[in-house]
């Protein structure tokens, strides 16, 4: 098994954290996920889960052949292969709990920081690129609606109306956050789990982005430092190289229905 | 009040996963039918039970749960009856990755096709100012939205043929999975089989150009093994309307 990930950032955060919570022993690579090397992974027998993956440039797990994507099913894969107990609720009610939890994160908030977040930060790189460079890159994406994502953030002016309705869709996570939090629990759904790794791998990021997102939000300012402190993510923020906060790549789409 | 009421629309898309899961592992449930043509999911007696107002919704006991896959996931976890999950954790991941890619990128697309056909034709001839006020009591922003889009036919080209676009790459994508294994994600029977099955199931009639003996043989060869589950009689049994009578006309083709 080898696992390629980019900066300890949004899904590869969640990723690398659950897998050193796990305390498995698998090899990591990183790639650049803005240059493209996701779709150039060697070795890959079954890619449909890489190509088509909703969750757009995540890390990817390779074994035996096949790729394996979406952060929140690998932290699970993680989770079963090493026994089980680790980062899910045994009781069947908490488990849909957290499962509810992770949806509302990937569909709301990681297309609203992943948005933000490339127009803040790979917008540029994308620019500064030559066409045919950008062209050659794009060409290695098998995803007609994922190819298109990294070409609108490279080529068109940023839709207003979607900048917003991101901003208004962190703010409203954090009070979300905040509410969760407000019994004095110490992790999201209780005992800590994927939601706690899902949650801060956009959260921390959303809150660099727009600071007033954490500002006035002490449980949620404290929650974040407590996520930080544990001795497994720590251990994934180490793998950083540069500035993690600011690693973006083309993520998931916003919702075109419903 | 029952152990277990599931509220629900005809066994279909998202209504029809926790029914046919519930029959699967052999729970005997309170039947609650919404009529989603006459708007019942928008009532305040629903709402009382389900604040979004998305069917289905179930609950056990004190318990309310929503969002059809998620409800599967529990009825597997909290009930005996025939594992709807593998034990093996890759098989498991697979399964999860395939209802995703249902839920979030095949399944909307669907959704969009249906509704633009099909919603607006049903409300054509009742006034405008009742559709607003029917719109008006939807509680989330984006329902209503989608409501609106359909009701008076605001879809656009562009977004009609993406719809289009995804339907025929998803299912030459599912048929090649089950060209792979015996089931949807693994060689056993399992939630992914019923997500996707309350999805495809009506494929040969409403797309025959996309789906079929010849064009998809390994989706026929899996429909065919799948409308023969006595689960799965049982719980289209229950249906009322014209996805009822698609299912009956396949069920004798096959």
């Amino acid at each position: 098994m080898i696992l390629y990930h980019g900066q300890p950032n949004g899904p590869s955060f969640a990723v690398l954290a659950a897998l050193e919570e796990c305390g498995l022993d698998i090899e990591c690579r990183p790639i650049d996920l803005l240059a493209g090397e996701r779709h150039a992974i060697p070795g890959i027998r079954e890619r449909v889960a890489l190509d088509m993956a909703v969750e757009g440039e995540g890390p990817v797990l390779v074994r035996d052949g096949e790729a394996m994507t979406e952060s929140v099913f690998l932290a699970q894969f993680f989770d079963e292969e090493a026994g089980g107990g680790r980062l899910q609720p045994k009781d069947p009610y908490a488990r849909w709990q957290m499962m509810m939890w992770c949806r509302q994160v990937t569909e709301r908030l990681a297309p609203a920081v992943a948005l933000l977040g490339n127009l803040a930060h790979s917008r540029r790189r994308l620019a500064a690129m030559e066409e045919q460079a950008f062209a050659a890159l794009t060409a290695k994406i098998a995803s007609d609606d994922l190819r298109a994502r990294w070409s609108a953030l490279r080529n068109d002016e940023p839709d207003e109306a979607q900048v917003a309705d991101s901003e208004g869709k962190i703010e409203q996570f954090a009070d979300r956050i905040e509410d969760q939090l407000a019994d004095g629990r110490e992790w999201l759904m209780g005992s800590f789990s994927i939601a706690d790794l899902e949650t801060y791998g956009w959260m921390a990021p959303a809150a660099n982005l727009k600071p007033a997102a954490a500002q006035g939000r002490p449980r949620l300012t404290q929650w974040l430092e407590r996520v930080s402190a544990r001795d497994g993510v720590r251990a994934a923020l180490a793998r950083a190289s540069g500035n993690r906060r600011e690693a973006f790549a083309p993520g998931p789409e916003i919702n075109r229905w419903g | 009040m029952a152990e277990i009421t599931l509220y629900h629309w005809e066994p279909n898309a998202n209504s029809g996963k926790p029914m046919l899961a519930l029959a699967e592992k052999g729970v005997a449930f309170e039947s609650r039918y919404i009529d989603m043509l006459e708007f019942d999911q928008h009532k305040p007696e629903y709402l009382a039970i389900n604040p979004q107002g998305t069917i289905p919704a179930m609950t056990h006991g004190d318990l309310v749960l929503t969002e059809s896959t998620a409800i599967m996931e529990y009825v597997d976890d909290a009930f005996e009856g025939p594992a709807l999950m593998p034990p093996d954790a890759q098989d498991r991941w697979r399964i999860r990755w395939w209802m995703k890619f249902m839920d979030q990128w095949l399944g909307p697309s669907f959704s969009m096709l249906g509704w633009s056909s099909f919603v607006g034709p049903m409300v054509a001839d009742r006034p405008k100012e009742e559709l607003e006020a029917l719109i008006e009591r939807i509680p989330l922003p984006e329902r209503r939205r989608a409501w609106r889009k359909a009701m008076f036919g605001q879809f656009s080209g562009e977004e009609l043929a993406e719809s289009r676009r995804r339907v025929a790459q998803g299912i030459a994508l599912i048929d090649a999975e089950l060209g792979k294994r015996e089931y949807v994600g693994s060689n056993s029977y399992s939630l992914a089989d019923i997500n996707i099955f309350n999805s495809t199931y009506g494929l040969p009639m409403s797309n025959p150009d996309l789906a079929g003996p010849d064009r998809t043989p390994n989706i026929w060869r899996w429909l065919k093994t799948v409308y023969r589950r006595p689960a799965v009689q049982q719980t289209w049994a229950l249906g009322r309307g014209r996805l009822a009578e698609r299912f009956k006309q396949i069920m004798g083709e096959l």
